[in-house]
């Protein structure tokens, strides 16, 4: 394989590694597509037998549509909102870009797709043995472009926010992630005992 | 990673989209003007008697049945059958072949994914580091790619997974004589909790 084959297949792979394919949102679609076909289906065929229908024959979905003026204004409004609000969220599900909790990392050899909870962690742990706590008193929160480090120092031994600052930035520049996080340190105020 | 068509994906999610909005839309205005509600009333009752003359016109055999229920029960039949392949289409792209190459006139080489994936398999499978690797093999643009997922445990450094990781490749590389594009996939899950530690002060 070629080198820019290779470039080309690895941008392919990391796009759609770092992007949701909509899946969930499609499949569900579609059952409910089948099922309202299946339905009508069934209702065709047993007026084609002369079998009592299901919940209503074509006839009466015919007139239940033409009578839509009828019925009264609050059902008609309560199944538009129902209907606008379902049609907007996959309309606004289909349109975004839909970008998962994952960061590159820059290797040579592959490509590299890491779990934002994975840095997280490595964060945490990273943050917790600079400032001499428990990991559990840190936490790591973690966007496209910003990592948070929230750090609850054990009472009577004060945190260096700078060293924190400082030990969390020397990692994440270690690990050459794509996009890269800026940091924030953020210490709680009051001390958590004996942690 | 897989052949997942998403662009359809997100097509058939937005066209369902438009159509539920349309349909409010329709009811909205149903719903607040006066006019049109008499309107919506002549129309489908135009609609409604040419479909009945139609009906009418087009009986089956010596029953009283139409035989436009069948041509509708057909296309009724279609679109499930289109959806249910659309359905089973999704996460498709696995690939049980590595290489296939013409060596000579007589004859090709082929290799087996299963070469690669229980090569890198036995090379990661006992690290500590790990909770689990899985190894596997997709097609994308033709080529054979290689998937490794790894579940770490908490607070490895990833710098360290993609080392080790990396340096099964490289002795995967030198046995197979040539390079697999491949991807890695660092995920951490509900089993990552390593147990509280104790610390004596």
């Amino acid at each position: 394989m070629t080198d820019v084959a290779m470039t080309a297949t690895y941008g392919r792979i990391s796009r759609r590694e770092l992007h949701s394919p909509r899946s969930t949102a499609a499949i569900a679609v579609a059952v409910v597509a089948i099922l309202v076909c299946c339905w009508l289906g069934t209702e065709i065929v047993l007026r084609l037998i002369d079998q009592p229908a299901l919940l209503a024959t074509p006839a009466d979905l015919a007139a239940g549509v033409a009578s839509a003026s009828m019925v009264p204004t609050p059902v008609l409004g309560a199944i538009t909102a129902g209907c606008a609000l379902l049609g907007l969220g996959l309309v606004i599900v289909a349109v975004t870009p839909g970008r998962r909790a994952r960061h590159l990392i820059d290797s040579e050899r592959m490509v590299t797709v890491v779990d934002d909870e994975v840095i997280a962690s490595a964060l945490a742990g990273r943050a917790a043995r600079v400032s001499g706590i428990d990991p559990d008193s840190t936490r790591v929160s973690i966007s496209r472009r910003l990592a948070t480090v929230h750090v609850v120092p054990t009472s009577g031994q004060p945190v260096q926010r700078d060293s924190v600052d400082q030990a969390v930035r020397a990692q994440l520049d270690g690990l050459k992630l794509r996009p890269t996080l800026q940091t924030r340190v953020v210490v709680a105020v009051g001390g958590r005992v004996g942690a | 990673m897989n052949n997942t068509n998403r662009a359809l994906n997100r097509g058939v999610v937005f066209v369902a989209g438009l159509v539920l909005l349309a349909v409010a839309a329709l009811l909205g205005l149903i719903a607040t003007q006066v006019t049109l509600q008499n309107g919506w009333a002549s129309v489908t009752g135009r609609i409604g008697a040419t479909a009945d003359g139609w009906l009418q016109a087009t009986p089956l055999g010596a029953t009283q049945n139409s035989w436009i229920w069948i041509v509708v029960l057909a296309v009724l039949l279609a679109v499930v059958g289109l959806l249910l392949r659309f359905i089973v289409r999704q996460g498709n792209g696995h690939s049980a072949h590595l290489i296939s190459e013409q060596t000579t006139n007589w004859g090709n080489t082929e290799v087996d994914s299963a070469v690669a994936e229980q090569a890198l398999q036995n090379a990661l499978g006992q690290r500590p580091e790990f909770l689990s690797t899985r190894v596997s093999t997709y097609r994308v643009a033709r080529e054979a790619v290689l998937k490794v997922s790894v579940t770490c445990r908490r607070g490895t450094s990833p710098t360290d997974v993609l080392r080790i990781v990396e340096q099964a490749l490289l002795a995967l590389d030198e046995l197979l004589g040539l390079r697999l594009p491949a991807l890695l996939q660092i995920s951490g899950g509900f089993r990552v909790r390593t147990s509280r530690s104790t610390r004596i002060r």
